[in-house]
């Protein structure tokens, strides 16, 4: 580790999606690389994972989705964490989604997409170098 | 920037109170949040909940929350899981077993990561404590890591210290071990619902029971169940505050000189720095350049 105090991502699972298989392999490995990550539990409603990211000042949001409801629901996260003043955090999606839905995510603000399949030292470089953009 | 945020804090900002909190938990300004700080308010009830790990502590805090948010009681909740002393990180998973009611402001949540080695609760809660206190959050919890034995700092910092025990957890001698029963206020015999809670009950009564013991209350509760847990809150407000019972020690006082000194050395490791510096080009003697730290680390 260096010197950079940990960064804090929450990871969540919003929506009626109990596939938390993935979401926990990332919520290990990220603690491993020396994240502090707050994982909130199963079936988080947008208004909660938002109030969460408010309440534990994260630095990163990750949303695992696996219910294709991530047109839906990311979104409208997206538009929540303006709203609360918190456009400074930043926002991956992890799941399945498919090819044609990314460039849509992206353009609403999210800063990467990971699907299956994803080295997990990809996710931890990514966060690395992208640090925090909270406290830069 | 800092000035910013204290001024947003004051004007009950939460961001503002998530990022400060982010900063003290860091280490980071503790001089100068701890300076805008009113003095420190002995009104808030702060409540520890302690106990072995698995025994039910971040449930117990949430269907306490809850509880109090019934009775109107707004509640800040500061949530200790442990962090690794290998690398650094954590996973902090106690909010997932608290409720989470996101339009409701009167509940504030907030994970924290505690060092490895001896420490309970995270680093600089005492200064966390006062500033959500300061806030208005009308009462406090505090949850340890789940150290079990020897959580002594957190008797320092609440008021009231609960501890959870629950069914086969171990012999009557295991309750015997120093520093166990000897820190609590309040033992909670928590997942009452199972099989040997009574037994566990009246071994824990007995032992409390010998002579040269304070006053315990022991309760039987079972989250899963929803019982217990008015009695659980009446209980903890109606026990005296450590505040208006202990007696003045120095030994609280040298600790906290001895952190605040600490602080000064982080925060002012800048001139500190320089004053070693100029000992090592022999600008200065030592006893010299001891007077000079003293001078640096003096407000």
């Amino acid at each position: 580790m260096d010197n950079q105090p940990p960064l804090r991502i929450v990871l969540a699972k919003v929506g009626l999606d109990g596939h938390d298989r993935g979401v926990k392999v990332v919520t290990r490995a990220l603690r491993d690389a020396g994240f502090h990550v707050i994982y909130p539990g199963l079936w988080q409603s947008p208004e909660s994972v938002v109030r969460t990211v408010a309440d534990e000042d994260a630095d990163w949001l990750g949303i695992s989705l696996l219910s294709g409801t991530h047109m839906t629901l990311v979104p409208r996260i997206m538009q929540m964490l303006q709203a609360a003043g918190l456009r400074h955090v930043g926002v991956l999606v992890g799941g399945i989604i498919p090819e044609a839905d990314v460039p849509k995510l992206l353009a609403v603000g999210v800063a990467r997409i990971f699907g299956p399949g994803t080295p997990l030292g990809e996710i931890i470089e990514f966060l690395r170098a992208q640090g925090s953009r909270t406290h830069a | 920037m800092l000035d910013e945020l204290l001024a947003r804090f004051q004007a009950r900002d939460r961001l503002a109170l998530a990022r400060l909190l982010t900063l003290v938990a860091r280490g980071e300004q503790l001089e100068a949040i701890r300076a805008a700080l009113s003095p420190k308010n002995e009104t808030t009830p702060v409540v520890a909940i302690t106990g072995n790990a698995g025994v039910g502590k971040s449930t117990l805090v949430g269907k306490l929350a809850e509880v109090l948010r019934a009775e109107g009681k707004s509640v800040a909740i500061l949530a200790c899981d442990p962090q690794s002393p290998l690398t650094g990180g954590a996973l902090l998973g106690d909010r997932a077993r608290m409720p989470t009611h996101p339009e409701d402001p009167g509940l504030y949540i907030r994970s924290l990561a505690a060092p490895s080695g001896h420490q309970a609760v995270a680093q600089h809660v005492d200064l966390m404590i006062r500033m959500v206190a300061q806030f208005g959050f009308d009462v406090i919890v505090v949850e340890t890591v789940g150290a079990g034995q020897g959580d002594i700092a957190v008797r320092e910092l609440a008021d009231v210290v609960v501890l959870l025990v629950q069914p086969e957890s171990g012999d009557d001698l295991q309750w015997e071990k120093a520093g166990l029963l000897e820190i609590a206020d309040v033992v909670v015999i928590h997942k009452a619902d199972l099989p040997g809670a009574e037994r566990l009950e009246s071994q824990v009564r007995e032992l409390l029971s010998l002579p040269g013991c304070r006053e315990i209350a022991v309760l039987r509760v079972s989250s899963a169940k929803q019982t217990g847990l008015t009695e659980l809150w009446s209980t903890i407000a109606s026990c005296p505050r450590r505040s208006t019972l202990i007696e003045p020690d120095g030994q609280v006082l040298l600790r906290h000189a001895q952190q605040v000194l600490a602080e000064r050395f982080q925060d002012r490791a800048g001139s500190v720095g320089h004053v070693v510096d100029r000992w090592k080009r022999h600008e200065l003697d030592v006893t010299q350049a001891a007077d000079e730290l003293l001078h640096v680390l003096a407000r």
